[in-house]
This record gives C-alpha cells, sequence and structure tokens, in this order.
C-alpha cells in the first residue's frame, strides 16, 4: 500500500504538469476563479464514461451537510493511472481540491483528492484550459 | 528555430535506434501496428510540461498566425454557447489526435485503420497511391490518403466541414483545412508525429505541432460511450 502510494504520489506529481481531458471545455461549464476544497465523506462513486462523478456529503461550518458532486476525468484514463471503481469506495474520508460550476450550484471539477494519511489522487480534468491554472500544487 | 526545438531534436536523434530494429511489413515500410499511448494537446500552440530530464512529449509552435477572421473567430468562441463535444459529436480529426486516449494502428501493405479510444471510433487510410476523390464530401473527420516518403508515413487530409475546432481551447479552422500528418518509428517503443495545418482563411501560414507517441504493449484499447452517462447533457449543465 506504501508503495503504491509512492507510485500514485509520483505519478500525480507529473500528471499534475499535464492535466488530462474532459471530453468539453472547462470554460463551459466549470468558473477556474471559483477553487472548492471540499471535506467530506464519499457516498457515491460513478465510474461510468465519459466521467467519472464523485458524490460527497461536505459538512458546512453551521453543522448542516451538502451534497456534492464532483467530476473526474474519464474512468479509462484513471484507470491506467492506478486509480479503480474500489479506490473511492463509500464511507471514504476525503478532500477535494476543484473548481466550482459556473452557475453556483453543487457541483465542481475536480483536481485533487487527499487522503487523510495525505496521499493524493490526481482526477485528470481540463485545467489547462482554465486561464491561470497550471501545475496542480504539490505539498 | 527555437530552443525547444532544438532539444527536441537531439533528445528525438539520440533516442533513435538503427532503423533495422524496427518491425516491418511485409512490403518493407516500418510497422506502426500497435497500441500507443498519444500525449493530451488541448491547445495546439502550446508545449506539454515534461517530467524532469525529459524531452515534452508535445511541442507547439507558440502564438498561432491568425489572419484577421482567424483571430476574430478564435477571440469569438465561446464553449458556454455551444460546444460540439459536449454533445458527443464527432470530434474532428485534429482534435481525435488531441486526446489523451489511447489509438491502436493496425497496418497492412495497402491500408492503415487507426483506432480511437476516444469515442471508439475509427478512421481507414489507403496508402496504394490513390488521390483524394475529386469532389470531397465535407465531413467530420475529412478524407485522408497516406503515401510513403522512404520510411515516413504521410497522411494527407481534407475535406472538413466547419462545425468542428482544432483544439479544446477552440482555435478555429474553415472548410480550407488541409492536414498532413508525418509519421516515423524512431525507435522499438517510440513514434515521431508531426502534424502540420494549412488554412489560409483562418491562418497566414501553416504551423506544425510535433508530439512523441509510446508504444504500450500491454495496453488494449478500452469501451468509451461518450453518451452512456453524460450528465451535462441529461441534467442540463452545458448548452
Amino acid at each position: 500500500m506504501k508503495k503504491l502510494a509512492l507510485v500514485l504520489a509520483g505519478m500525480g506529481l507529473f500528471l499534475a504538469a499535464v492535466p488530462v481531458w474532459a471530453h468539453h471545455a472547462f470554460a463551459a461549464e466549470f468558473d477556474a476563479n471559483k477553487s472548492v476544497k471540499l471535506r467530506g465523506t464519499v457516498t457515491k462513486m460513478e465510474w461510468i464514461n465519459p466521467h467519472a462523478w464523485i458524490h460527497i456529503d461536505v459538512k458546512n461550518q453551521d453543522g448542516t451537510t451538502t451534497n456534492w458532486m464532483v467530476e473526474g476525468g474519464t474512468p479509462n484514463t484513471l484507470f491506467r493511472r492506478g486509480i479503480t471503481k474500489d479506490s473511492l469506495l463509500p464511507g471514504t474520508e476525503i478532500v477535494v481540491d476543484g473548481y466550482q460550476a459556473k452557475d453556483g450550484s453543487n457541483r465542481a471539477n475536480g483536481r485533487d483528492v487527499t487522503f487523510p494519511d495525505g496521499r493524493k489522487l490526481f482526477l485528470g480534468n481540463a485545467n489547462s484550459d482554465a486561464p491561470g491554472s497550471g501545475a496542480a500544487e504539490k505539498k | 528555430m527555437n530552443t525547444r526545438w532544438i532539444v527536441w531534436m537531439i533528445a528525438a536523434s539520440a533516442a533513435a535506434a538503427p532503423s533495422g530494429s524496427i518491425p516491418r511489413t511485409t512490403d518493407g515500410k516500418p510497422s506502426f501496428s500497435g497500441v500507443w499511448e498519444i500525449p493530451y494537446v488541448p491547445d495546439m500552440s502550446k508545449s506539454g510540461r515534461a517530467a524532469p530530464g525529459t524531452v515534452p512529449a508535445q511541442i507547439g509552435p507558440g502564438a498561432l498566425p491568425f489572419t484577421p477572421w482567424g483571430e476574430q473567430d478564435f477571440k469569438g468562441y465561446n464553449p458556454e454557447k455551444f460546444d460540439y463535444t459536449a454533445h458527443c459529436l464527432p470530434l474532428g480529426w485534429t482534435r481525435q489526435m488531441n486526446t489523451p486516449m489511447p489509438l491502436e494502428i493496425m497496418q497492412e501493405p495497402n491500408r492503415i485503420a487507426i483506432l480511437f479510444e476516444a469515442w471508439q471510433t475509427f478512421k481507414v487510410i489507403p496508402t496504394d497511391g490513390r488521390n483524394h476523390p475529386k469532389n470531397v464530401d465535407a465531413t467530420w473527420m475529412g478524407n485522408s490518403v497516406g503515401r510513403w516518403e522512404g520510411d515516413t508515413l504521410v497522411i494527407d487530409t481534407i475535406g472538413f466541414n466547419e462545425k468542428t475546432r482544432l483544439d479544446t481551447i477552440g482555435h478555429p479552422h474553415s472548410d480550407q483545412l488541409h492536414v498532413v500528418e508525418r509519421l516515423n518509428r524512431t525507435d522499438p517503443t517510440h513514434l515521431a508525429y508531426e502534424i502540420t495545418i494549412t488554412d489560409p482563411k483562418a491562418y497566414s501560414e501553416p504551423f506544425t505541432n510535433k508530439r512523441t507517441f509510446t508504444l504500450r504493449p500491454d495496453w488494449e484499447l478500452m469501451e468509451y460511450s461518450c453518451e452512456e452517462n453524460n450528465k451535462e447533457v441529461t441534467e442540463g449543465h452545458v448548452k
């Protein structure tokens, strides 16, 4: 598991510099200026083309919970990077970094998922056509 | 010629193995058969970043030589208004080559088939010496013919409709688009790919994009149904 984590971290470092693509323009739907950090629990993972979707329950500061849906790249490319439909099972606690939908709804284009132990998964989206975006910052 | 291209050429020639080590078909031509990992190119003017110590898998020309029409069309492009790919319509030839999903080449002496995982589509390219038909119908993917220049496969494509964009960022083209691709098998696991765009309505001169494809003998093309769970469309998030 540790070796896998190192491999994933290493791949993420490189792949974040060459963002992977959504089948349509990021700019059609998401706002590069609305970056979001969603801390919550996975409720469902949709592992179907054209995009993987992660549904997470996010605890708000006022104690309420909001369900967000986060778009990832196609399962095909995620699979080749070592991510599978079992990587994000319901109940998993994660932090998602991404960009919110332009219409302000609870949808985001996901860039990275971080696990409590610090491991990062790059979700692979068309962040490159978001202005000013480039490689994801790796801590 | 800028520094990036010099670095690329040095690296490419350093990586080249003697030509006798690459597989060939029965007619003696280099074989491009196999599943190839191709670099993601959302913007054909730019270069991809490279992992430390390596050459980028994709090198772009920099600022594109727009005509006034081309520049105005590009500035006016707004994917929020309508992005044809979000609706799973055909990507168009250049954008099909730009995806990060792999392709498979199946090569016989007079015909080459390129199978694309993205959109699960294909193109068959005759290499029997024929030219384009006289009156080419305008299509999404254009009409392609291939020919050999020594060990270089040259794919020539014309006959495009005007419903597509060259890349995700939205660089324009007209029905005058003429695409020439040159493929060279530099060594058993790499293919040097060069695509030149000529479109006098959109660009005052041709421009070229250079890429490296990597052979993936352990990969198989996977199924891809764009329409299957396209929430963007079914839930009304895109127009």
